[in-house]
C-alpha cells in the first residue's frame, strides 16, 4: 500500500514539474521583453534597466529556471503585472471564489444528475429515458456563455428575480461585516452565522451555478444511467429479481452502489474541469473568481499571473486524480496491484 | 462500503481546501487598515444606489488600483486618485487652458523660465496638516526624486523655493509652459510626504474624498468617502461616497445600469451605447479623446524611404468608411493634435483618393502595370479598431498590386521590433501625459539616434528646430505656438508623409440620468470629478 502511495505521489510531482517547466518556457518563449510589459508603454531605458534587474531578467535561461523553481516552492509566485500584487495573494484572493462556485454547481449535479440517471434507468427506452438523454446532451453541450448570458438577461435583468452580477451585495459588509476563515464567503458566512450575507450569496450563487452544473449534470446523469444499466445485467441483479425486488429497489438499493464508483471518479474530474469552465461564467456574472483573473491577466498578457493561474490549475487535476486513486485503492485492493 | 464514498468526497474536498487555504498562506483579504488574518473582512459601505442613495456608483472595466504612491501612479487609478489629490492647477479642454486648482494664481518670467503660484489659504490636507509652499515644494521634489511613473514631466524643473507660505517659486533649465504641467493627470499631485501609504491605508491628498476600503480583487473593489475638512465644501445634494464596482463584461455592465444599480459606465461597445441612448433613466455622452491612433511610415529604410509611396498609402486609407464603420468609437482626425490642445488645427481631415495614390505609385515605379511591391506592418494584437483599420487598407493596396504582410503583434514584442527599425508601418495609440501637443512631437517625430518611439524614423534638422521652440512659444505666446504647431503637422503629414492619422478615439460613455453636473474631461482619461456632480430626484 504504502509502495503504491509512494509511486502515485512521484507520479503527480512529476506532473506537476513538467507542468512548471513547461510555463517557464512559455512564459519565456513569448516574443518581446518582459521587462516592457512591466515597466508600460512609455518606460524610459533606465526604467527597463531597473526592472531587468529587479526581477533577474539579466540571468541565463537556466539559472532563472532554478531561480524560478527555488521561487515557486518558497512560496513566491512571482508579482502580477496588471495588479502589482504577488501572484499567490491574488489567487488567494480568487480561488475560494472559483471553489465556491464550482462547489455549489457540483452539489446541483449530483442531487439531479444521479436520480435523473437512475430515473432514465429505470425506464429504459421509454419517455423518460429519451427526455433524460435529451436533456442531458443539451447540457452537455449548449454553450456555457449563451447559457449565463440567455439566464442573466431573463432571471436575473427582465424578470429581476435574481441579481444580475457579483458575488454578494457588498453594502453588508457595512451591515454585517464578515469573519474570514476558510476565504470561501458562503461557508464562512455560515460557520460564523451572517445570516444577510449568507442568503445575499446564496440568491447570487443561484444563477451562475447553474449554468456551471449544466456540464457536470448531464455527464453525471448520462454515466449513472449507463453503470446501472450495467450493473442491472449482473447476476446478483438476477438473484434480487428472483427473490422478488421491485425494479425500483433493485436499482436504487443494490445496483446503484457498485454503479456509483465510477461516478464518484468522474466527479473528481468534472470537478477540475469545471474550474475552468466556469471562466466564462464568471466573466458573465462577474463573480471575483480565477476567471476574471485569468482573463485580466491574459487581456494585458500578465505572463507571472498567468502561469500561476496555470500552475494552480494543473496542481488542482493532479490532486483530485491522486485523491481519486488513493481513495479507489482503499476501496478496490485490484487497483493496488497493478 | 458507503463509508468509502463518504471518504472520498470529504478528502477531495479537504484537499482542495486546504489547497485553497495553503496558497494564500494566511493573507488577509483586501487592504484599506483590514487587520490580522482570521478577523473582519474589512469594512465596505453601500455599493448599491439603492442600498445608499448619496453613493455614486462607478463601474471600471479593469482593476481600478496598481499604486497608492501618488507620486509614481501611472495607471487605471487615476480615475481614484483625481478625487482624492489634487495639483497646483486644472485643464480645461473647452479653454485649452489651465485653472486655478490649489493655487490660484500664477505669472511666469524670464520667457517661460521663472514660475510663481500663489497657494491657496485654508487648504487642510486629509492627515489634518495645513497645504502651504514647503508641503508643495517637498512633494513635487519627491515625485521628482521617485522618478517613477511620469515623473519626467517635471524635467525641466532646476530649482523649487518656498518664498513665503503661500507662495511657490520654480526655476526652470529651459522653458516649459509650467501651468499645463502643474494640470498633468499624473504625477502633479500635491500630497503631504509624511502621509503617503503605499499600502493604501490613509490618503494624503488635499482632495474632496479619501479612503474607505479597500479589497483587491472584489467586485466592489475600492470605496471612497467624503474628507469632511474638504476646502471647497459640501452641499447636500453631492455625493458623499463613491464605490467602484469593477464589471469587465459589458453586457453585464450595461444591465446594472439599466437596472439602476450603477450610475457610470465608462466604456460600453458601440452597440449597446447606441441601446443605451434610448434607455429610460439612461443618460449617454459622447467626447473625443487626446488619443489618437498614428500609422507611421518608415522613412529610413525599405522602399517607403520614397516619399511618393508613403503619399499613396496616406491617400490609400479609407478614412471615412473607418469612421462609420467605427460607430461613433472614434471619429475623423484632422491633424496631429486632436481638438481641445493648443496646436490643433482645422481643415486638415484627410481623404480617400485611389487615383492619386495610383498615380504616385506609378511615379514610384509600382502600382497596378508594374512590379508587386511587399510592405510589412505591426498592429496591436486584440486591438479591433487596429484590425479595421488594417483590412480596409490592405484590400484597398490589394487593387494597386501592393501586398499589406499585416502582424498583429504584443506591444512589447512590437516596439522592439520597431526599435529596430524591423517594420515598413508601425501603427500605435499616442496621447500627452500633461495636455500639451508638444508630446506627439518630442516623442514621436524628433530626431533620434536610438529610435523610442520616433518610430517613423523622421530625421529632419530644420522639423527639429520648430520641435524645440513649442516650450517657450507655449510659454510666452499661445498664437505664435499655434502657428509653430500648424507649420510642423503641414511639414511632418503633407510634405514628409511620415505619418496618417486616421482617427481620434472617442469615449462613450452612459449614467444615470439623475446625475447632474458631469462633464467628460479628456486631459483626465475616465476621471469622473465626483464632488463636481449633482444628484437630482
Amino acid at each position: 500500500m504504502l509502495r503504491y502511495l509512494a509511486r502515485r505521489l512521484g507520479q503527480a510531482l512529476l506532473v506537476v514539474a513538467g507542468v512548471v517547466v513547461l510555463t517557464f518556457a512559455v512564459m519565456r518563449l513569448v516574443p518581446g521583453d518582459p521587462a516592457v510589459a512591466f515597466a508600460g508603454p512609455k518606460a524610459t531605458p533606465e526604467q527597463l534597466a531597473e526592472v531587468r534587474r529587479r526581477f533577474g531578467l539579466d540571468d541565463s535561461l537556466p539559472v532563472q529556471l532554478l531561480n524560478h523553481v527555488r521561487d515557486l516552492i518558497s512560496g513566491d509566485w512571482g508579482i502580477s503585472l496588471h495588479t502589482r500584487q504577488p501572484v499567490r495573494d491574488d489567487l488567494y484572493q480568487a480561488f475560494p471564489a472559483s471553489l465556491e462556485l464550482v462547489g455549489a454547481a457540483l452539489l446541483i449535479a449530483v442531487v439531479v444528475g444521479i436520480p435523473v440517471g437512475v430515473l432514465a434507468a429505470r425506464h429504459q427506452r421509454r419517455l423518460p429515458d429519451l427526455g433524460v438523454r435529451f436533456g442531458s446532451m443539451l447540457a452537455v453541450s449548449v454553450p456555457v456563455f449563451w447559457l449565463a448570458l440567455v439566464l442573466q438577461l431573463v432571471f436575473a435583468s427582465r424578470l429581476g428575480w435574481f441579481p444580475i452580477a457579483g458575488e454578494y451585495d457588498s453594502s453588508l459588509d457595512t451591515t454585517s461585516p464578515l469573519t474570514l476563515w476558510t476565504n470561501i464567503t458562503i461557508v464562512d458566512a455560515l460557520i460564523t452565522g451572517n445570516w444577510p450575507i449568507f442568503t445575499s450569496t446564496l440568491q447570487h450563487l443561484v444563477l451562475p451555478a447553474l449554468v456551471v452544473a449544466a456540464y457536470p449534470t448531464g455527464v453525471i446523469a448520462q454515466m449513472t444511467r449507463a453503470a446501472l444499466i450495467e450493473e442491472s445485467g449482473q447476476d446478483h441483479t438476477k438473484l434480487e429479481r428472483a427473490l422478488g425486488f421491485g425494479e425500483t429497489s433493485i436499482l436504487t438499493k443494490f445496483a446503484l452502489r457498485p454503479a456509483l464508483n465510477p461516478v464518484l471518479s468522474l466527479i473528481a474530474l468534472v470537478f477540475a474541469y469545471s474550474i475552468v469552465n466556469g471562466f466564462l461564467v464568471e466573466a458573465v456574472f462577474n463573480w471575483p473568481g480565477l476567471g476574471r483573473y485569468a482573463a485580466d491577466s491574459i487581456r494585458s498578457l500578465d505572463t507571472p499571473a498567468i502561469a500561476g493561474v496555470t500552475l494552480l490549475v494543473a496542481l488542482v487535476y493532479v490532486l483530485a486524480n491522486l485523491v481519486v486513486d488513493i481513495v479507489q485503492a482503499f476501496v478496490d485492493p485490484r487497483t493496488r496491484a497493478r | 462500503m458507503l463509508w468509502h464514498k463518504r471518504l472520498l468526497a470529504a478528502g477531495v474536498t479537504g484537499v482542495l481546501i486546504l489547497t485553497a487555504t495553503a496558497c494564500g498562506g494566511g493573507q488577509v483579504r483586501g487592504a484599506g487598515g483590514t487587520p490580522a488574518p482570521g478577523t473582519s473582512g474589512g469594512t465596505q459601505p453601500a455599493a448599491t444606489a439603492q442600498a445608499n442613495d448619496s453613493t455614486f456608483v462607478y463601474v471600471p472595466n479593469l482593476d481600478v488600483v496598481t499604486d497608492w504612491d501618488p507620486a509614481i501612479s501611472y495607471s487605471n487609478e487615476i480615475i481614484a486618485l483625481q478625487n482624492i489629490y489634487e495639483g497646483l492647477t486644472r485643464y480645461n479642454s473647452q479653454t485649452k487652458e489651465a485653472e486655478p486648482l490649489l493655487a490660484t494664481e500664477w505669472t511666469s518670467a524670464d520667457d517661460g523660465k521663472e514660475w510663481t503660484f500663489k497657494l491657496r489659504q485654508g487648504v487642510k490636507f486629509h492627515s489634518g496638516a495645513t497645504l502651504d509652499a514647503e508641503a508643495a515644494k517637498k512633494a513635487i521634489e519627491r515625485t521628482i526624486e521617485k522618478k517613477g511613473g511620469a515623473a519626467y514631466i517635471w524635467d525641466s524643473v532646476d530649482k523649487i523655493e518656498a518664498v513665503d507660505a503661500s507662495t511657490l517659486k520654480f526655476t526652470l533649465k529651459y522653458p516649459t509652459p509650467l501651468d499645463l504641467v502643474a494640470s498633468s493627470g499624473y504625477a502633479a499631485y500635491i500630497y503631504d510626504v509624511n502621509a503617503v501609504d503605499p499600502e493604501g491605508r490613509t490618503t494624503a491628498g488635499t482632495g474632496p474624498y479619501t479612503i474607505d476600503s479597500w479589497q483587491k480583487g472584489k467586485e466592489t473593489e475600492l470605496t471612497l468617502k467624503a474628507f469632511d475638512g474638504y476646502w471647497g465644501g459640501w452641499r447636500p445634494d453631492q455625493y458623499k461616497k463613491v464605490a467602484f464596482r469593477v464589471t469587465p463584461e459589458i453586457t453585464t455592465a450595461y444591465q446594472l445600469l439599466q437596472r439602476g444599480e450603477v450610475n457610470y459606465v465608462q466604456r460600453l461597445n458601440p452597440q449597446l451605447f447606441e441601446q443605451a441612448g434610448t434607455t429610460e433613466n439612461v443618460r449617454t455622452e459622447q467626447t473625443p479623446s487626446f488619443q489618437n491612433l498614428l500609422v507611421l511610415f518608415n522613412t529610413a529604410t525599405g522602399p517607403l524611404r520614397d516619399v511618393r509611396i508613403r503619399q499613396a498609402l496616406q491617400a490609400a486609407i479609407d478614412y471615412d468608411g473607418l469612421a462609420a464603420a467605427l460607430k461613433g468609437s472614434g471619429q475623423k482626425a484632422s491633424g496631429l493634435v486632436p481638438q481641445g490642445l493648443l496646436g490643433h488645427v482645422t481643415g486638415m481631415e484627410p481623404k480617400q483618393d485611389l487615383a492619386k495614390a495610383q498615380s504616385l505609385l506609378a511615379e514610384a515605379g509600382y502600382g497596378p502595370d508594374n512590379p508587386e511591391l511587399k510592405l510589412s506592418l505591426t498592429y496591436a494584437q486584440g486591438d479591433d479598431d487596429q484590425k479595421l483599420l488594417v483590412t480596409l487598407l490592405s484590400s484597398a493596396l490589394q487593387k494597386l498590386n501592393v501586398i499589406l504582410q499585416a502582424k498583429p503583434m504584443t506591444w512589447a514584442a512590437q516596439w522592439d521590433q520597431g526599435k529596430a527599425r524591423g517594420q515598413d508601418v508601425f501603427i500605435m495609440y499616442w496621447y500627452p501625459d500633461y495636455p500639451d501637443a508638444y508630446s506627439w512631437f518630442l516623442n514621436v517625430f524628433k530626431s533620434e539616434d536610438k529610435p523610442q518611439f520616433n518610430l517613423s524614423y523622421l530625421k529632419n534638422a530644420g522639423i527639429d528646430s520648430v520641435i524645440d521652440s513649442l516650450p517657450e512659444l507655449t510659454a510666452t505666446d499661445q498664437v505664435k505656438a499655434g502657428q509653430a504647431y500648424q507649420d510642423l503637422q503641414q511639414k511632418i503629414i503633407t510634405e514628409q508623409a511620415a505619418v496618417a492619422v486616421p482617427y481620434v478615439q472617442t469615449y462613450q460613455r452612459a449614467l444615470s440620468s439623475d446625475v447632474e453636473g458631469y462633464v467628460d474631461n479628456p486631459a483626465y482619461p475616465n476621471v469622473v470629478f465626483f464632488h463636481d456632480l449633482k444628484r437630482v430626484s
